[in-house]
């Protein structure tokens, strides 16, 4: 069914050579291997125990809320810190923040302890845990969404993926909500800024309903599948969580009223929560992209009902959903790209553009919080109008040669001797000049501006892609399923536009990730060089290179903007590394 | 002497196959080729075999052969296209439509297609038959080929001197080529010459129709239109783009790349200063990078899954993402501003100012390397040899380093050989971030004029740089893997 059944299969025989190979004296000298191993049955018990707490993601997600929050409060009250006079000098909210950070850590270790205890005493999370869990739901508020994203996993014991997504989705708008919430310390606010804002509070309203909605849906469909699990043997195509699985197959009688709930009442149906999804969708507009998903899911789910045909994107997605790096990832994306389709509406581009000579080179403060540069912008809202182009970019940069390497390379892979050679060749040249060489040379030719620097950019991608793509064809071409579609008589074309193209494109989407990172990296580094984006335009690049002008007396009008581009470019990274994972063929 | 002169017989038949090799081969051993190729003219066999298969097809024809295999294709042919009409295939496609039941041969399209499959099965097999034939009736007579012919002759004592004599070129060509490694590498290395003129032309038509004007630039606003003129037609930049194209081809393969625009200096010159910088701030923070990240990847392939391990590949996963400027500015601020440690700008002499750049360079190379190693070494030790070998009793230290990481460099190598390039371009903006005079930041500031000369020598030498490089990195693996050698001698 899963990948997750199968390694937890496979370090039980791990564990069990591992305690045998202890036992017997003969094998002492595997002993010295790397994997570490003790000694007998108290060793072995620890492994079913550790194995058992894998398997409950709560306790990753609330160790990783402890660890977030303690090291965030700890950063909030350096930042106070003055290293010339050696003093702190924190401001009063800050302070406020910071405590609300440490309360939340400390709440989360609490929790984490009582939880793990709970595991190893009956292999289930008990209620009243799971609703003190939902007092870290509020400390999304001062922005600590490790904490929220703790309290929403440890609310549910059965986290369908809609459920995941439609917690998302609320932290989502509402994380968007307060980033723009710091402009309410500013002299004024744009126009729109109220009504959008209200328009977003309206949509944390819906998502919370969506939540309630899901929570439902979840616990009838695993009813159902209890049901058609008791009839068949079988468990339809829907996606259990690992949890919910290893509970249902598990020896523990927790879970079971839901079954004989569902016996009871009928059948349920995802049609009837399409104009749900359709909302939803609607909803995405502000670039939420988790309420895209949730509707792309409901509606496909709506489609294949009945069918036991597995869903790949789904199947996919959910994937990514076991790994919480690439989940945080995602996230950051999205508050990200959120913000830069929302960003005129919230911020006033005229503090990002237009000179403030009475506001020169302010140092950080609640109304600026990363400052003005030398011109009196404000750099918090040049960093955000950044996103603008930083998205702009690396999706261009990404998509053109994703297709033009992509075609580039598939053909070249799939009609071989004289096509692939004139292709091939061609390509040599473009990838023996390094791509950052090749793009100075074509925006340096040109002149600076963004159309230019995309252009630059794209070309110098599409080698790679071609040979990315090239060699999976190669693979996917000389596979036997290939050979049974030219056995009954497919066009070549066909073939290759039907089965040879699609099963190529995991590696392709992998790398789509990594490169809006790089994209983005590349970009800054160009303008940061003069040979980018205008330099009047808010731009990541553009923002750092004034900063790097005024190192020495005003540092921190780097170094800020330097984190978001870091912070953007290792959610891709985190994301791609999900992907890959998840697309993998020898984990499915 | 026997041995030798069947060798290069077999060379000479294996090489003339490829039209590259060919060509080199021909124009090398003109002068004894071109006879040899005169006498094979005169005592080719080829037309009595063309004229004697002819007559075995007159005879199928004759005796009733052709019209028996005649039925049996055409027996075949309408099975096969009768099956995919209705079979399981046409089924199983979802969107097929509905099943055509009518029976298929009524199709004129499908009729015309069985016909001309049928005339080309048939062309096949009686081909095949008549060949077949003639080798049983006459097994001397042969279809030589010119290669097999000189092949042939150069068994004989007295024409394989001559060869040697008179084709000397040609002969130690062959030599050559006898060596598996060095064909490899002379193949290559031909590829080159043709990238590096791809090269070339493509940087130069890209400067030739920048809007940008090099005299505009140089000589400043004030400048009168005959001043520019006088300058262009110093320059040869009034030159037809095929004129430009090829002294440009020229100058760089005579490694003679001209003057540059600005100040008027010899471009090699300049380049002569400017690689050796750059090539040692590259190599230290390829060296850094190795140093750092293998270890480290070992460690974290170790230890899978462990809270080092997680650790590791976070920062590795944060210095992939860290933009190399920034870092740069950072490393200036902390250790040349505020610690006073490392100085900020370039000293000649002083090997301290590397140390910054190499880390910032460094960075994102050593987690690339530090990823591929976890991964790759993980790959490995789960292999049957690597188990055997420490059930064996070897100790921990020995099976990883003697037996897994030889098999888990290969990636590495790869990866290190891959990003060589980009490192070559990532100190552009080191060396503009620590004020090193570079290269790459030659290269920008000649980029704005724009000095072709300069940038078009600045960048095809990168680029030769980094091909000899990739070159050095694909004779590696043959070291590493004997897989791969053994492909390589398979040609």
């Amino acid at each position: 069914m899963d990948g997750g059944n199968v390694s937890v299969e496979k370090d039980m025989e791990q564990s069990m050579a591992g305690a045998g190979g202890g036992a017997s004296p003969g094998m002492g000298g595997a002993a010295d291997g790397p994997v570490v191993r003790n000694d007998g049955r108290a060793g072995f018990l620890k492994k079913q125990r550790d194995r058992r707490r894998r398997r409950f993601s709560e306790l990753g997600a609330l160790s990783i809320s402890a660890g977030a929050s303690l090291i965030l409060a700890l950063v909030i009250v350096m930042a106070g810190y003055d290293g010339k006079a050696h003093a702190f000098a924190i401001h009063g909210a800050a302070a406020a923040v910071a405590g609300l950070y440490l309360l939340a850590g400390l709440l989360s270790v609490a929790l984490f302890f009582a939880a793990r205890s709970q595991i190893d005493a009956s292999d289930a999370i008990g209620r009243g845990v799971r609703l003190t869990g939902l007092a870290l739901l509020p400390f999304a508020v001062c922005g600590n969404v490790f904490a929220a994203i703790a309290a929403f996993t440890l609310a549910v014991p059965d986290r369908t993926i809609e459920y995941r997504l439609a917690g998302f989705a609320l932290l989502n708008n509402l994380t968007v909500m307060l980033i723009a919430a710091m402009n309410l310390f500013k002299e004024w606010v744009v126009w729109t800024y109220p009504t959008c804002m209200l328009l977003l509070a309206g949509t944390l309203g819906v998502y919370a309903a969506v939540i309630f909605v899901m929570v439902w849906v979840g616990k009838r469909e695993k009813a159902l599948t209890g049901m058609s699990d008791a009839a068949t043997g079988h468990r339809a195509g829907g996606l259990p969580s690992p949890n919910a699985q290893a509970v249902s197959s598990g020896d523990t009688g927790g879970q079971v009223e839901g079954g004989v709930d569902g016996r009871t009442k009928a059948a349920f149906s995802y049609k009837k929560l399409i104009p749900l999804a359709i909302l939803l969708i609607l909803m995405a507009v502000v670039g939420n992209i988790f309420s895209l998903l949730l509707g792309l899911v409901i509606i496909s789910k709506a489609a294949n009902e009945g069918s036991r045909k597995i869903i790949g994107w789904l199947d996919a997605l959910t994937r990514i959903y076991r790994n919480y790096m690439s989940v945080l990832g995602l996230f950051i994306i999205g508050i990200l790209f959120t913000l830069a389709l929302c960003s005129t509406f919230l911020f006033d581009y005229e503090l990002a553009t237009v000179n403030d000579y009475a506001h020169l080179l302010n140092p950080p403060s609640i109304a600026y919080p990363f400052g003005t540069d030398n011109l009196g912008r404000d750099v918090f809202t040049r960093v955000v109008f950044g996103t603008r182009v930083s998205f702009i970019v690396g999706l261009i940069v990404t998509a053109v040669p994703l297709v033009c390497g992509g075609l580039l390379g598939a053909m070249a892979g799939y009609y071989e001797n004289r096509l692939d050679n004139v292709i091939m060749r061609i390509l040599d040249v473009f990838f023996a000049v390094p791509s950052t060489l090749l793009a100075i040379a074509i925006v340096a030719a040109f002149g600076a501006s963004l159309p230019n620097l995309i252009v630059a950019l794209s070309i110098a991608n599409i080698p790679v892609y071609a040979r990315t793509m090239r060699a999976q064809v190669l693979v996917v071409t000389g596979s036997e399923f290939v050979e049974a579609a030219k056995a009954c008589g497919r066009k070549p074309l066909a073939i290759l536009l039907r089965h040879v193209i699609p099963n190529s494109l995991a590696p392709m989407i992998v790398r789509t990730s990594v490169s809006i990172g790089i994209a983005v990296l590349s970009t800054s580094a160009l303008s940061y060089l003069g040979l980018g984006v205008d330099s009047r335009i808010p731009e990541w690049g553009n923002v750092l290179r004034v900063g790097s002008n005024y190192l020495e007396t005003n540092p921190y009008l780097a170094i800020y903007p330097g984190i978001f581009i870091i912070v953007l470019v290792l959610a891709f990274n985190f994301l791609g590394d999900g992907l890959r994972d998840a697309l993998d063929p020898k984990l499915k | 002497m026997k041995h030798l002169q069947e060798n290069l017989g077999g060379v000479f038949q294996k090489i003339y196959e490829k039209w590259l090799t060919r060509v080199f081969l021909l124009a090398l051993g003109a002068v004894f080729l071109l006879p040899a190729f005169l006498y094979y003219l005169l005592n080719r066999k080829n037309s009595a075999y063309k004229s004697e298969l002819a007559a075995i097809r007159l005879g199928f024809k004759a005796d009733g052969t052709q019209k028996a295999v005649a039925e049996e294709v055409r027996a075949h042919v309408e099975k096969k296209f009768l099956f995919f009409r209705s079979g399981p295939a046409f089924q199983a496609e979802p969107d097929a439509g509905p099943v055509d039941v009518a029976p298929p041969l009524e199709n004129a399209k499908a009729g015309q297609g069985i016909e001309k499959e049928v005339a080309r099965l048939l062309e096949v097999r009686l081909d095949e038959m008549a060949k077949v034939k003639l080798r049983k009736e006459s097994p001397g007579l042969g279809d030589v080929t010119f290669a097999a012919y000189v092949s042939n002759l150069l068994q004989r004592g007295g024409v394989f001197a001559c060869f040697v004599v008179f084709g000397f070129p040609a002969f130690l060509f062959l030599l050559l080529m006898g060596q598996p490694f060095l064909k490899y590498t002379f193949e290559r290395l031909v590829m080159m010459v043709f990238v590096v003129f791809g090269v070339t032309f493509l940087v130069f038509t890209i400067l030739y129709i920048s809007p940008m004007d090099a005299s505009y630039n140089i000589l400043g606003d004030l400048a009168t239109d005959a001043q520019r003129a006088q300058f262009n037609a110093a320059y040869g930049l009034d030159k037809p783009y095929l004129e430009q194209l090829w002294r440009a081809f020229k100058g760089i393969a005579t490694l003679h790349p001209g003057k540059s625009l600005m100040g008027g200096q010899e471009v090699m010159a300049q380049l002569a200063n400017k690689f050796p910088i750059t090539l040692r701030v590259t190599f230290f923070s390829l060296a850094l990078a190795v140093a750092i990240a293998v270890p480290a990847g070992i460690f974290s392939a170790l230890r899978p899954y462990s809270v080092w391990d997680y650790l590791i590949m976070l920062l590795a996963l944060i210095g992939l993402s860290i933009p190399a400027f920034w870092f740069g500015m950072l490393l200036i601020l902390e250790f040349s501003i505020t610690l006073h440690w490392l100085p900020s700008i370039f000293l000649p002499g002083n090997l301290k100012v590397y140390v910054m750049p190499a880390i910032v360079m460094g960075t994102g190379l050593s987690a690339s390397i530090a990823r591929m190693t976890r991964s790759s070494m993980l790959e490995v030790i789960h292999q049957d040899y690597i188990v055997t070998a420490k059930a064996k009793g070897l100790p921990a230290g020995t099976v990883i380093l003697r037996h897994a990481l030889g098999n888990a460099m290969i990636p590495i190598v790869t990866i290190i050989g891959l990003d060589f390039g980009a490192m070559m371009a990532g100190a552009t903006v080191a060396e503009k971030v620590f004020s090193i005079p570079g290269i790459g930041s030659w290269l920008i500031d000649k980029q704005f004029i724009p000095d072709t000369p300069a940038v078009l020598a600045g960048v095809v030498y990168i680029a030769i740089i980094v091909s000899v490089v990739n070159l050095v990195v694909d004779l590696l693996y043959a070291l590493l893997d004997p897989r791969i050698k053994a492909k390589i001698k398979l040609g």
